[in-house]
């Protein structure tokens, strides 16, 4: 197991034990697992999802942010992050993200996308 | 002989004065609690950030490989200093602290041969320098009224981000009062170019038995982090700020509210006084009157 420890500028946002997190870094998705080799990436926007026993657990939208990938931590400091499981096609748009990330074309682009068609289900 | 209607009118002037500085207190304190909250949560990002960029600066041995926005320019001539005040008053020392503490850097700084310009945050910052020969190049108002500190921070960073790049500025610096305890703030002040190595150091001999990876390469992280650290160093400031002001707030209206206590027990006791005065002097002629006749 690691943890998984998500910040964002205000606040943790939470802190848990998972068994794999994967990110979607700068240069492609990879996974988070304990003894990962000390590691250091920026996040481009995206879909991060928590896995164990090859099922998705939780899937989120990232903005963008940071992650620093320790032996047994996995710290995540993201701008911005919603849940995936219960975001409604028809109302996201209202929603809080949407406003947020309205002057960030790509990270906006992106939510669509990851909302209409998750890289990982 | 004082006149009674006018001790009656000044005390009811003093318990309405009181009645507000106690409400003042209340709101005060219950600002704090969010800001103190919004302040301490907000310093785990802004501690791994700082970690983050030491473990990647203390990697690159050479450091004049580092960019100029992080370890700051030779023969640096301006210097620029972002003043963090309150938007209201009535906080007892916690703006004038801070001039005076302004004040005594600037002057510092000019003997060193620099000259300074001047960043406002907070309106009492910005009546204050308006009225001296500073050099101030922008202010920013209006912070707490709607949760606009980030929205502000971001603002703030683009603006000496824009200023370094074009020569304007070669230093940073941030002051700001720190929130110690509810009772104590200090003017503080903290370096952003070249970026304070205060924390650094310790943290880089804590990094030196784990080496990280870097994805993308360093230049690229970099790129992405100077600003961001900006950013998150700024936000800090005016969080702590934020806090500090309700803290100091909080103090001062507690003490006026015992004052004005204190000054309607004087003002009953001289009222009661002179009210029983009059009652004697009225029977006193009374009295003397009945005699006469």
């Amino acid at each position: 197991m690691i943890n998984l420890k998500v910040v964002s500028p205000q606040k943790v946002i939470f802190e848990k034990e998972v068994e794999m997190a994967v990110l979607p870094g700068a240069e492609g998705d990879f996974a988070a697992m304990p003894n990962h080799s000390p590691f250091i990436s920026s996040l481009r926007p995206g879909q991060m999802v928590t896995m164990s026993a090859n099922k998705v657990d939780e899937s989120f939208f990232v903005s963008g942010g940071l992650v620093m990938l320790k032996e047994k931590v996995c710290e995540v400091l993201v701008d911005q992050i919603e849940s995936l499981s219960n975001v409604n096609i028809s109302n996201y748009q209202q929603s809080k993200t949407f406003q947020e990330l309205e002057g960030n074309e790509t990270a906006l682009g992106t939510f669509e996308q990851v909302v209409n068609n998750p890289p990982y289900k | 002989m004082p006149n009674l209607k006018e001790l009656k009118n000044r005390i009811s002037s003093v318990k309405s004065t009181r009645k507000i500085t106690s409400a003042m207190k209340m709101v005060a304190a219950s600002k704090l609690r969010r800001a103190q909250d919004l302040a301490e949560s907000s310093r785990v990002y802004a501690d791994s950030l700082s970690f983050i960029l030491s473990s990647l600066a203390g990697n690159t041995k050479n450091s004049s490989d580092l960019p100029e926005i992080l370890t700051g320019r030779e023969n640096s001539k301006i210097s620029l200093l972002i003043i963090n005040s309150s938007d209201r008053g009535l906080c007892g020392g916690f703006n004038s602290n801070l001039f005076r503490n302004a004040k005594n850097w600037i002057g510092e700084q000019q003997e060193k041969g620099k000259s300074v310009k001047i960043i406002t945050v907070g309106k009492k910052a910005s009546s204050f320098y308006r009225k001296t020969d500073l050099n101030v190049i922008a202010n920013f108002d209006d912070l707490n009224s709607n949760d606009k500190q980030l929205q502000v921070s971001e603002e703030i960073k683009n603006k000496i981000m824009e200023l370094f790049e074009n020569n304007e500025i070669d230093e940073v610096s941030i002051l700001f009062n720190k929130f110690v305890s509810v009772i104590a703030q200090e003017p503080t002040y903290q370096s952003l170019i070249p970026l304070s190595n205060e924390e650094a150091d310790e943290e880089v001999t804590d990094t030196s038995n784990a080496v990280f990876e870097f994805e993308p390469d360093k230049n690229e992280l970099l790129e992405y982090l100077v600003p961001r650290n900006f950013l998150t160093q700024i936000y800090r400031s005016v969080l702590e700020s934020s806090a500090s002001e309700h803290a100091a707030r909080m103090t001062s209206m507690d003490n006026a509210t015992r004052n004005a206590g204190d000054m309607i027990d004087g003002l009953t006791l001289t009222y009661n006084r002179t009210r029983q005065a009059f009652i004697t002097k009225e029977l006193i002629e009374i009295i003397s009157g009945a005699e006469a006749v």
